[in-house]
């Protein structure tokens, strides 16, 4: 009875075509949106901004630009770490040697250089498809962190490979504390998602849609299959590069290789995977879900341990968060294949109704 | 019949020739599917392409608009020739088709599909859409209009908001049509547009044939299996057998041609 | 070019080694579409099972078997418990269930046998022969050509398997068409679980072979990262492709490694086969063995 559409009629295309076109969803997400912005910062404590709020949002990030390229256009990518890397070295080469660069200025660059490189390893998916291209986006992998490790010039020549990242200064305000990394984070994560879901609603949504559902016919109609598929390549990859900075300026404090390794990559697959293919509310509910995974299982050991008075060896709670991760994923698999956003969609379907069954 | 169905004085008179096939072979790894074949299609008019069960028709419909490149031979539209274009080409020179085995986009609504009819005709760069500001606004609202016309023309309306995965067959064909007609083109193939109908919707499918050719005055060519509808609504017939052309004339003189009688009633060669 | 000769060698016999590797993964493709990710963790947990079985004075044939009944073991419940819930997912869902399992099998693993590193002996001396060394200058190692040796008696041994069995005909049914197997009769889940016991036999020999050379420990997970670039050389459904892939690449890489790799730092070997991959199906989308692929619409 609460949330349904019946009564708000639309007389125009322009109203019928809003970015959130049910009163409820609007409101819902400016609700969502003052909590984040103006209850949070000012709530949380130290622990949730660096352990949780921080990378879930940096991840969601990630997982929408993994999202445009898998969910949407339908080309798999092993290589999302690499474009992170890409878009985290770059930021930070950006922000040493060009005097007076705006830091989001670097971040841009950071996202761009990363384009780059994506629509470089995008140009394989002209010719092959599927679990071929998947394997071929693997090379990117290990090409990008084999020269990021070997080219002196990324790391500055650093000997240890791992560098602290530059402060984060914009128009005179510092970004140092654990609230305000936070606060830039949430908006720089904000503005591109609603980009994204706009992007998503126009002319090329549709065509990297149309791609993905089947490409001879989408040829046919007339869209260019190389423009499109590179394109796709290049927004999702700039989508990770800025992710990628993010990660490095706003979460781990440094800029090293051995946080992009293909674990990453294959932990941002599953948050898309988990959270809903093709579906931007999605790339944050997996990346929500993966980040609090690992924390919710310590938890859980630890009362396990304290109620039956054992010790638990950390060994044998790694080998055991390793296994119920793995065993998690495939149970999710089997019980929603289309993700978390499904769920989510046939919640909303079913609360239209409600109460009457049908 | 095929009189009476155009009996009116037609809003767009049959005009001079606008697509030519010349001499036109394809053969895939020594198979050949067509040899040597040669026909014209005339401005406005609704054109078929018959044949039993692997004359070739398909392959042919899909030397027209670029799926397949013929070994030889030449395709002419409005006198320019061209051998070797791919399919999106031939999509900006407008042509557009449906298939036989319908192929829309699953995963997306019956709007969203047709409005992929109109991409070659959007004009805004990505970035202006990300903004959903200024010309790309304007442009998807411009095009919503479009697209919403051939939705009440095609009487689609009430599920222009489903995805296309869930309707019926028969639904799924006339968004397909409805695909193809939002590009507003000058060519419509057509690949057995009534196939695994049934009566019903066969003869909704040769209304909106019909239609589109009386209102927008598309020049349609179609390939079909129901010899009945094609005699119906075709000016001109092209049969097709074993990758070679047995007759070409009005569907009369079709229905008069000997070779033809015999491929269709299987006397042997 | 003695020299280079023995770079090439070298670089075939490792080859083998990817082959062997790469064998699990096109077994289970072909007659379940599965990309299986888990096979470097079936190979890790194959290894891992049979050399803490050797250390804790199990006979060798006795550890060789119950290692064998592990790997049927996870194949079958793999079937049972991770596959048929998802018969007609699409092939990506698949693929992430098989990452899934692949954390599993290495949570297992090493839960069950600890995770310190082991060594493997299996009686041949991981050295250059003498006498080639001696009379041509040229040092290959013996076990390298006795890891040759079993690849090529497996591969043999599979294709009887394949050719001349009951099962194998099945399997062949089973890999061309689904729907027409199961219409004639021949029961997908039986031949799956088949078929993933087999893979597991292949992770065995290769987890034994890798295990002694590299010994036995975590990094053997990694082997199935050097298979896949042998996967999209080879094609992901053909054996022959596995075996001339795997050459293909190990010889290149070894060379490219050896006169390529001082110019570029070194370490070329993370990539470099990827990129030779890469290239060439650029050329050959359809792989070494496939078909051209004709789009029908």
């Amino acid at each position: 009875m609460l949330y349904r559409e019946a009564g708000q009629f639309k007389s125009t295309y322009a109203e019928d075509m809003q970015i959130f076109p049910i009163r409820q969803d609007r409101i819902g997400v400016i609700l969502l949106l003052a909590v984040a912005f103006l209850v949070v910062p000012f709530v949380a404590t130290q622990y949730w901004f660096s352990a949780l709020l921080i990378p879930f949002l940096v991840l969601s990030l990630a997982t929408l630009g993994l999202n445009i390229l898998t969910g949407y256009a339908g080309q798999i990518s092993l290589g999302t770490a690499a474009f992170m890397a890409v878009g985290a070295f770059m930021a930070y080469n950006a922000e040493l040697r060009i005097p007076g660069m705006p830091l989001l200025g670097s971040f841009i660059i950071g996202g761009l250089c990363a384009a780059a490189v994506g629509v470089v390893f995008g140009l394989p998916s002209l010719r092959i498809k599927g679990f071929y291209l998947a394997v071929a986006t693997l090379a990117c992998q290990f090409f990008v962190l084999w020269a990021i490790n070997r080219v002196g010039w990324f790391t500055n020549y650093s000997s240890s490979g791992v560098i602290s990242a530059q402060k984060m200064v914009i128009l005179g305000y510092t970004f140092d504390t654990p609230a305000s990394k936070y606060v830039l984070t949430l908006s720089i994560v904000v503005v591109l998602a609603l980009l994204a879901k706009n992007l998503m609603r126009s002319e090329t949504g549709r065509a990297f849609m149309a791609v993905r559902d089947m490409d001879v016919a989408a040829e046919v109609i007339g869209i260019p299959m190389m423009k499109t598929k590179l394109l796709a390549f290049a927004i999702s990859s700039f989508y990770c590069g800025v992710a990628g900075a993010l990660y490095a300026y706003c979460y781990l404090g440094t800029v090293e290789p051995e946080a992009f390794v293909l674990d990453l990559s294959f932990r941002v697959l599953f948050m898309v995977i988990i959270g809903g293919v093709g579906s931007i509310m999605g790339s944050f509910v997996g990346a929500a879900f993966i980040t609090l995974l690992p924390i919710f299982l310590n938890l859980a050991t630890e009362v396990i341990a304290n109620t039956f008075d054992i010790e638990i060896s950390h060994a044998v709670v790694s080998n055991a968060e390793l296994m119920i991760f793995g065993g998690l994923i495939i149970f999710f698999l089997i019980v929603e294949p289309n993700g978390l956003a499904r769920l989510w969609q046939i919640a909303k379907e079913k609360l239209r109704l409600w109460p009457f069954p049908h | 019949m095929s009189i009476a169905l155009h009996q009116h004085p037609r809003a767009h008179p049959i005009g001079e020739v606008l697509l030519a096939v010349e001499n036109v072979s394809l053969s895939f790894g020594g198979v050949k599917a067509l040899s040597d074949i040669s026909f014209d299609v005339r401005e406005h008019e609704i054109r078929a392409i018959i044949g039993p069960n692997g004359a070739g028709k398909s392959s042919m419909l899909n030397v027209l608009n670029g799926v397949y490149h013929p070994q030889k031979g030449t395709i002419r539209l409005r006198g320019k020739s061209f051998s070797d274009m791919v399919s999106h080409e031939a999509a900006a020179m407008g042509i557009a088709r449906t298939f036989q085995n319908i192929a829309l986009f699953k995963g997306m609504t019956v709007l969203d599909n047709i409005l992929t009819g109109r991409n070659l005709k959007m004009r805004s760069n990505f970035l202006q859409q990300a903004l959903w500001w200024g010309p790309a606004r304007r442009e998807e609202l411009a095009h919503r209009h479009a697209v919403e016309e051939v939705i009440d023309f095609l009487e689609i309306q009430h599920i222009r908001k489903t995805p296309v995965g869930r309707l019926p067959y028969g639904l799924q064909k006339r968004v397909e049509l409805a695909r193809a007609l939002a590009a507003e083109p000058t060519i419509l193939l057509l690949d057995e547009p009534m196939a695994g109908m049934n009566l019903e919707e066969k003869q909704d499918m040769c209304r909106f044939v019909l239609d589109v050719n009386d209102h927008y005055g598309t020049t349609i060519v179609l390939i079909e299996h129901d010899m009945g509808v094609v005699m119906d609504i075709s000016d001109r017939v092209v049969v097709l057998d074993y990758g070679r052309k047995i007759g070409d004339g009005t569907p009369d003189d079709v229905r008069a041609n000997q070779a033809v009688i015999d491929a269709y009633l299987g006397v042997t060669h | 070019m003695t020299f280079f000769i023995e770079v090439l060698a070298g670089g075939l016999l490792a080859g083998v080694m990817y082959s062997l590797v790469a064998l699990g993964f096109v077994l289970i493709y072909k007659a379940s579409g599965v990309f299986n990710f888990a096979q470097g963790a079936m190979v890790f947990l194959a290894a891992l099972t049979f050399v803490s079985l050797l250390e804790m004075g199990w006979n060798f044939w006795l550890a060789l078997l119950v290692t064998l009944v592990v790997m049927v073991g996870v194949g079958v419940l793999t079937e049972r418990i991770v596959l048929r819930p998802l018969v007609n997912q699409p092939p990506i869902t698949l693929f992430m269930a098989t990452i899934g399992l692949t954390f599993v099998l290495e949570g297992l693993s090493q839960m069950v046998w600890g995770s310190q590193p082991h060594g493997l002996e299996l009686g041949i001396a991981d050295v250059p022969m003498e006498w080639l060394s001696e009379k041509w200058n040229i040092n290959i190692s013996k076990f390298d050509l006795f890891a040759a040796a079993v690849a090529g008696v497996l591969v043999a041994s599979l294709a009887v398997f394949f050719q001349k069995t009951r099962i194998g005909r099945a399997l062949r049914a089973v890999a061309d068409d689904h729907q027409a197997a199961l219409a004639v009769g021949i029961s997908l889940q039986h031949i799956w679980a088949i078929v993933w016991a087999v893979a597991g036999f292949v992770a065995l020999v290769a987890g034994m072979m890798w295990g002694v050379r590299n010994g036995v420990q975590y990094a053997l997970t990694f082997t199935a990262l050097k298979a896949l670039p042998v996967l999209i050389l080879g094609g992901f459904e053909s054996v022959p492709g596995a075996i001339i892939g795997g050459l293909i690449i190990g010889a290149s890489e070894k060379v490219a490694e050896v006169y390529l790799g001082p110019y570029v730092g070194g370490g070329i070997e993370s990539w470099f086969a990827y990129v030779i991959a890469l290239v060439f199906l650029l050329v050959r989308p359809q792989g070494l063995f496939g078909e051209k692929i004709i789009d029908r619409v």
